[in-house]
């Protein structure tokens, strides 16, 4: 034991420099013994404590003082009974007491199977009993009868020897924790909480409690939950967490807050589903939390607010525990909120900016995250972060008109994507392909688009050098190609993109079919469709459904498509009755079919079914004038959506078939299609209607130019357009 | 067009759709007997490790456990006919917890090679036959409900805080996130729906992480390293190869290191996520659990680069905090035990 002993001392003394022995004012240094006993002689350690406290320290209580110099030497000597005699008769302390005080001495000095030894051997439930007895109602007069063992009435409040026997307790459970016995020591550090509890029945406040008793207090509250975690016993870890922070132990708020974020952080992490609090601790009208990850989000909200209000130190991991939580839940808008009312000084302007940006691009909210990139990217911020650049790069690719600034972001990346960051460059070409896509729709001429086509199909084949394996890129590259019409080269890399992803990945498939639908190979694009349909889910078919649809019109078979769309009309009203909010469709989340979009291909359907003279279908539509409802569809269309190509076209297109009888509405077809045209130029049916609308104006000549850039376009036209797609 | 029908393949049990059944009140022998008969056909199909004679013996056993993987990692082993996979079916299908448990163990391994192979058009069969139990049951056992959270609002008073805001005001203009979208019955593996069904059986396992082992938690970061692919990890990051056999009869056209890359949608990332949380935070003592943080943060290193090119933001976000919180806990400023006994050497009485 001796030697175990003075192992531990001479492992404590690097960092331990002074140990002092304290009691009434005088004080013993302990460092010169130690040494002593560090070099195993107890002889000459006894003697220079002998000396020591013949000169200074003493231990008192009681009014009465001790030498403590035989003390430590019996305890030394393993001779645990005699040191505690020696106690309590210089001291008039209870035994209790008198092992209490050495077991912290012990433990103290770093000899945890000594202290243990000692704190075993006190009878502590029985003290418990008798300080219960004597606490709630401090002016109730202790009687003999309780506390037999007393030798004298104490002149000082119970709350000391309360303090004194609930911190062996306390040290006997953090003994047990350093030995590795973490479940004997959870449930000696609950009992302190327990005796904690019955003594203090109206709670602990300021007024009543010694700081030392408030201290060990606030330390089992502290310790209880990761004992029990440690012991494997989740449940009662949290049980142990609710009741450190929902029951009155007067903590102060940085322990508090360290219990929360603890507590927080294991119910996000542990994996251990914590049952909803217990009834009895909600207030009528206070939000309860239902699951782990509501609470552990209420906890870091709570946190960062005592953090902004200067109640509790600055820890700057709750606010990345907060991040991973709300990220999770994808509510990073939530999270800007969050980060915008944290106190200046934390981060700096950048770092708060690209966060932002971060959390509003993920929150859909694209020009707050463009406005804020473009500061933190301003020259006399960091122009060079890569991260932020390669991000404006890609919100801008999304914005027609925040194109060309996104090819420079992204040509800024490219640039900057050096040494470890090497890797980006990539990403920073392929961002700079589509910008230049983007670019390349709102052009000034048509040398302009031809010029950023090619660009941007250059920077995205030099993007797949470094990516060749990204399935993103490769179907990006063939979204190029088809909008320039190299359907070819389209139609591989389709195929590619399927094969890559495993046709998990529902725009492949209706890529590959408008692909092979500008190719005229109808039947084909019929059995890409097919097979996609087998691959998805029923709620996800809707934009599949509308494909399959208008092929089926592009092989004249109009029957089978107002089936088609009979059909996908039901789905999307029932798909609008059966889901609240409370469902996301995931890949379809942008590529939603409307439901004018149905009706208004129904109503298209409709209205070029007038000029067929198949028998049954004119029965089935006997007797209704196609075209007002026709009409009506396509203006609610355009209420609802006012770029809408198809809806201009469309509605130009029925002008211009009444303009023949009715010539009044022909200049109105004309501006519509041509704002069509602008908008999108390969608008096929578009050019045709302007030649037509032309045509019956007299102007021969516009009206040629138009029809031969419509034949053109036939030729390759797919049934959609390419740019649904991505 | 692709592979995932299973039709080609003999196809494992039928009526997956009905859910689990139901759990009838088990009576111990019940429980022995399903035990046991699972024991036994187990016995049959790993010839390497002798089978301990119970379950809770057989969930802690690394030598059964290793066998088990080795047979999972053979080229063919995700076929319809594989008897492995039909015995993993067949336990799941038992309803009793520990045999559930033990199936779970293997999700990881199950999931990552099935993701990865997808591209290779193999007849996988048995791993979706697998992988379509574990969601039929979630589906069953939540009623096909999404899990939700409500986003609390400080201004209303909670069991933690009091507000001075208008209690009186109870109306709930909380933001609802949801956690998991509701779950519609799946007979077979539609390959668009493959990522969530992989995800489902994901979060089942997250479930249950804190019962898995060492070595599943292991497979699982393996899995995420492969599925993030390479991008621009330095060299000496470069995820052990988790099964060379494979690697070696890569299709041609790909690289041998890029087979493993998938891609990565939200309802995959979010569970993935989940767990390298779990592995990465939890318990960072023991030596076995600083391997498993070790491994977990290296996953999610290799996620937050593939997240960067993919230019995701929620993933960025969500990455970066892992890795930022991982280096904040092995910082020794951070390791202060607060519980320890004021360390000024003054005994007072």
């Amino acid at each position: 034991m001796l030697e175990n002993q003075s192992k531990e001392l001479s492992e404590n003394r690097e960092d331990e420099i002074t140990r002092q022995l304290c009691a009434n004012g005088l004080c013993l240094k302990t460092t010169e013994v130690e040494a002593k006993l560090d070099e195993g002689n107890i002889q000459e350690a006894e003697s220079s404590l002998r000396e020591g406290l013949s000169l200074n320290s003493e231990l008192c209580a009681n009014g009465l003082c001790l030498k403590t110099t035989e003390v430590e030497a019996k305890l030394d000597e393993g001779n645990i009974q005699e040191a505690e005699s020696s106690l309590r008769e210089g001291l008039s302390l209870n035994s209790e007491e008198a092992r209490a005080l050495l077991g912290r001495l012990e433990y103290q000095r770093g000899n945890l199977e000594g202290a243990l030894r000692l704190f075993e051997g006190i009878d502590l439930q029985a003290a418990i009993q008798r300080l219960q007895a004597s606490a709630p109602p401090p002016e109730k007069p202790v009687t003999k009868k309780n506390r037999p063992r007393e030798p004298q009435q104490q002149p000082v409040v119970p709350q000391h020897a309360a303090s004194l026997v609930l911190e062996a307790i306390y040290l006997k459970a953090k003994s047990l924790q350093k030995l590795g016995r973490t479940a004997e020591a959870a449930r000696e550090c609950k009992s302190v909480l327990d005796s904690a509890e019955k003594i203090f029945q109206q709670g602990i406040s300021d007024a009543q409690v010694d700081t030392r008793l408030q201290e060990t207090v606030s330390h089992a509250v502290e310790l209880l939950p990761s004992l029990f975690k440690d012991s494997g016993d989740y449940q009662e870890a949290i049980s142990a967490y609710r009741r450190a922070l929902s029951s009155q132990w007067n903590l102060d708020n940085d322990s508090c807050a360290r219990i929360q974020k603890d507590f927080a952080v294991f119910l996000l992490h542990s994996g251990v589903e914590a049952s909803p609090p217990s009834l009895a601790s909600q207030v009528e009208g206070s939000y309860t939390p239902r699951n782990n990850l509501e609470e552990a989000i209420l906890l870091l909200m709570i946190l960062i607010k005592k953090f902004n209000s200067g109640k509790a130190k600055w820890d700057p991991s709750v606010i990345e525990h907060l991040t991973f939580a709300l990220s999770l839940c994808s509510q990073t808008s939530v999270l800007a909120k969050q980060l915008e009312e944290v106190m200046p000084g934390v981060f700096t302007r950048v770092e708060r900016w690209n966060s932002l940006a971060l959390c509003y691009s993920a929150a859909g909210q694209t020009s707050a995250a463009v406005n804020l990139l473009r500061k933190s990217l301003h020259k006399h911020e960091q122009p060079d972060d890569l991260v932020a650049l390669l991000l404006a790069a890609k919100l801008c690719s999304e914005e027609p008109c925040l194109a060309a600034e996104g090819a420079g972001y992204a040509e800024r990346g490219v640039k900057n994507a050096q040494g470890m960051d090497e890797h980006l460059k990539g990403v920073g070409l392929r961002m700079l392909g589509l910008c230049l896509g983007k670019q390349a729709k709102v052009p000034t001429s048509d040398f302009e688009r031809s010029r950023l086509q090619s660009e941007s199909l250059k920077a995205l084949d030099g993007a797949i050098a470094f990516e060749h394996n990204n399935p993103d890129l490769i179907f990006e590259l063939g979204v190029q190609y088809a909008e320039q019409r190299n359907l070819k080269a389209a139609s591989r890399y389709a195929k590619e993109f399927i094969d890559a992803t495993g046709g998990s990945v529902l725009k492949g498939w209706r890529f590959l079919a408008l692909v092979l639908s500008a190719q005229q190979r109808f039947s084909e694009a019929e059995v890409v469709t097919d097979a996609a349909l087998d691959e998805t889910a029923k709620w996800d078919q809707g934009p599949l459904l509308r494909l399959k649809a208008k092929l089926k019109i592009s092989q004249s078979n109009p029957t089978e498509a107002v089936e088609t769309y009979r059909y996908l009309l039901a789905l999307v009203q029932a798909q609008r009755k059966s889901f609240g909010p409370l469902r996301t469709i995931s890949q379809m989340e942008e590529d939603k079919v409307n439901e004018f979009e149905v009706w208004h291909g129904l109503a298209y359907l409709y209205s070029s079914l007038s000029h067929w003279n198949d028998v049954e279908v004119c029965r089935m539509w006997e007797g209704r004038r196609e075209f007002k409802p026709a009409l009506a569809a396509f203006l609610d269309g355009l209420l609802l959506d006012e770029s809408s190509v198809p809806c201009k076209v469309a509605v130009g297109a029925l002008l211009c078939e009444r303009g023949k009888e009715y010539q009044p509405t022909l200049p109105v077809a004309r501006s519509l299609l041509s704002d069509a045209l602008r908008i999108d130029p390969t608008n096929r049916k578009a050019w045709y209607y302007l030649g037509m609308v032309h045509k019956h104006d007299g102007r021969i000549a516009d009206a040629t130019d138009c029809f031969q850039a419509a034949s053109m376009l036939e030729e390759s036209d797919p049934v959609e357009s390419f740019s649904t797609i991505l | 067009m692709s592979d995932s029908s299973p039709t080609h393949d003999s196809p494992p049990p039928p009526s997956i759709t009905g859910g689990v059944s139901e759990p009838t009140v088990a009576n111990e022998s019940d429980t022995n007997a399903k035990c046991q008969t699972a024991l036994q056909s187990l016995s049959s199909i790993v010839t390497t490790a002798t089978i301990p004679p119970t379950i809770s013996l057989l969930l802690e056993d690394n030598a059964v456990s290793a066998a088990i993987s080795s047979l999972l990692q053979l080229p063919d082993s995700g076929a319809g006919d594989n008897n492995l996979c039909r015995w993993l079916y067949d336990t799941f299908q038992s309803a009793e917890p520990p045999l559930q448990l033990l199936v779970l163990r293997f999700v990881p391994l199950i999931a990552g090679l099935y993701l990865s192979r997808v591209p290779l058009r193999q007849p996988q069969a048995g791993f979706e036959a697998v992988l379509l139990a574990l969601y039929a049951h979630e589906t069953t056992s939540r009623a096909g409900q999404a899990v939700t959270v409500n986003i609390p609002d400080l201004s209303h008073p909670s069991i933690y805080h009091e507000s001075k805001g208008p209690a009186k005001n109870n109306s709930t203009c909380l933001n609802i996130a949801v956690i998991s979208s509701t779950l519609d019955p799946h007979g077979t593996v539609r390959s668009t729906r493959r990522a969530r069904i992989v995800g489902v059986a994901l979060e089942l396992y997250y479930g249950k992480i804190s019962m898995m082992p060492r070595e599943s938690k292991l497979n699982f970061c393996e899995s995420c390293e492969k599925w993030a692919g390479q991008n621009g990890e330095r060299e000496e990051q470069k995820p052990r190869a988790l099964i060379p056999e494979e690697e070696s009869v890569a299709v041609g056209g790909r690289s041998e290191k890029d087979t493993g890359r998938i891609p990565l949608p939200w309802e995959l990332v979010q569970p993935i996520l989940r767990i390298l949380g779990h592995c990465c935070l939890m318990g960072m003592k023991g030596e076995e659990d600083r391997e498993v943080s070790d491994a977990a943060s290296k996953a999610c290193q290799s996620l937050y680069l593939r997240s960067l090119h993919d230019i995701n933001p929620k993933a960025i976000l969500a990455t970066g905090s892992l890795l930022r919180l991982r280096e904040m806990a092995l910082d020794p400023k951070n390791q202060i035990d607060h519980t320890e006994i004021s360390s000024d050497n003054v005994l007072s009485v």
